[in-house]
C-alpha cells in the first residue's frame, strides 16, 4: 500500500512537472525540447507514440494517452522494485487489476469501432456455410475462453517476472552471505534492470496488439 | 520426496523454455543479420514471442507447487 502511494506520487509529480514545462514553453514561445524536463519527457512520449502507431496503424494516435498512462505506472512500479523490498507489481492483485482494466478497455474500443454485434461477430471466426454452424459456435466458445485468459496471462507474466526477480536476488544474497558478498545485488541487478524495462514494454505492447486485432479494419485483411 | 519432485519438474520446465528462448533468439538474430532494415519490426515480434514462451515457465512455477499441495 505504501509503495503504491509512492508510485502514484512519482507518476503524478513527473506528469505535473512535464506539463508545467510544456505550458511555460508555450507561453514563452520556446520549443518544448529546449526545456530540460520537457525534452526528456518528449522522448518517452515519442517512444510510446511510435509503439502505438507502429503496432495499431495510423489510427493508433488515439490510444497514446491510455497506453502512456499504463506504461508510466508499470515502469515506475517496476523501477521501485529495484530499490525497495517490495513493489506494487510484485502483488498479484495490482497486476490483475491492470490487466482487467486493459482488456476491458480493449472490449470497449472494439464495441465502439464495430458495434456490439460486430464485436461479437469478431469472436466467431471466418464466415462459414450454414451447415458449419456448430463449428462457428465452437470457435466462439474457444475465443471467449482465450479472451478471458488474456487477463490471466498479462497479469501473471508481470507478477511472475517481478516477484521471481525478488526471490532470485534474495536467494543469491543468501548464497553470498558466507563470503560477505551481496552476490544477488551485484550479479542479478543488471538483469533485473533489463526485466523492468522489457516487462513494462511487453505489457503495453500486448495491449496495443489486442487493440489492433479488435479495431482493425475488415477491408485490410 | 515432494520437494525433489518439485525441483525436477521446475528444472525440466526451465530446460524446455531455455531451448525455446534460444530458438527464438537464434532465428531473430539470423533474420536481423540478413535484413538489417527490418530490425525494428523483428524486435517487436521477437519480444512478443519471448513473452509467450516465458509465460509457460511462469505457469509451471505457479501450477506445479499448487498441485503438490505446497503452494508457497
Amino acid at each position: 500500500m505504501l509503495y503504491t502511494g509512492l508510485v502514484v506520487a512519482i507518476v503524478f509529480a513527473t506528469l505535473s512537472v512535464a506539463m508545467g514545462n510544456v505550458r511555460s514553453a508555450q507561453k514563452s514561445g520556446t520549443p518544448v525540447f529546449r526545456k530540460l524536463f520537457g525534452g526528456l519527457f518528449e522522448q518517452v512520449y515519442l517512444f510510446v507514440h511510435q509503439m502505438c502507431t507502429g503496432t495499431i496503424g495510423p489510427h493508433g494516435r488515439k490510444y497514446v494517452p491510455m497506453i502512456l498512462t499504463v506504461w508510466l505506472i508499470i515502469f515506475v512500479s517496476n523501477a521501485v522494485a529495484l530499490f525497495m523490498p517490495t513493489s506494487p507489481t510484485a502483488d498479484l492483485s495490482f497486476t490483475l487489476a491492470m490487466a482487467l482494466m486493459c482488456v476491458g478497455y480493449v472490449q470497449w474500443e472494439g464495441i465502439r469501432a464495430h458495434g456490439l454485434i460486430g464485436h461479437l461477430k469478431h469472436f466467431a471466426g471466418p464466415k462459414l456455410p450454414p451447415a458449419m454452424f456448430i463449428v462457428t459456435m465452437m470457435i466462439f466458445v474457444i475465443e471467449m475462453i482465450s479472451e478471458v485468459m488474456k487477463n490471466v496471462s498479462l497479469s501473471l507474466r508481470l507478477f511472475g517476472n517481478i516477484e521471481g526477480g525478488h526471490l532470485a536476488v534474495t536467494s543469491m544474497n543468501q548464497l553470498g552471505e558466507a563470503f560477505y558478498v551481496p552476490a544477488g545485488a551485484l550479479i542479478l541487478m543488471p538483469i533485473k534492470l533489463m526485466t523492468v524495462i522489457v516487462q513494462a514494454m511487453i505489457f503495453t505492447m500486448l495491449t496495443c496488439v489486442y487493440l489492433a486485432l479488435v479495431t482493425g479494419n475488415e477491408d485490410e485483411h | 520426496m515432494t520437494g525433489q519432485g518439485l525441483g525436477i519438474g521446475i528444472g525440466l520446465a526451465a530446460l524446455g523454455v531455455g531451448i525455446g528462448l534460444g530458438l527464438i533468439g537464434f532465428s531473430a538474430l539470423q533474420g536481423m543479420a540478413r535484413q538489417p532494415e527490418a530490425i525494428s519490426k523483428l524486435q517487436v515480434v521477437m519480444l512478443i514471442a519471448l513473452a509467450f514462451v516465458e509465460l509457460v515457465f511462469l505457469l509451471t512455477v505457479f501450477i506445479v507447487p499448487g498441485t503438490m499441495g505446497a503452494f508457497r
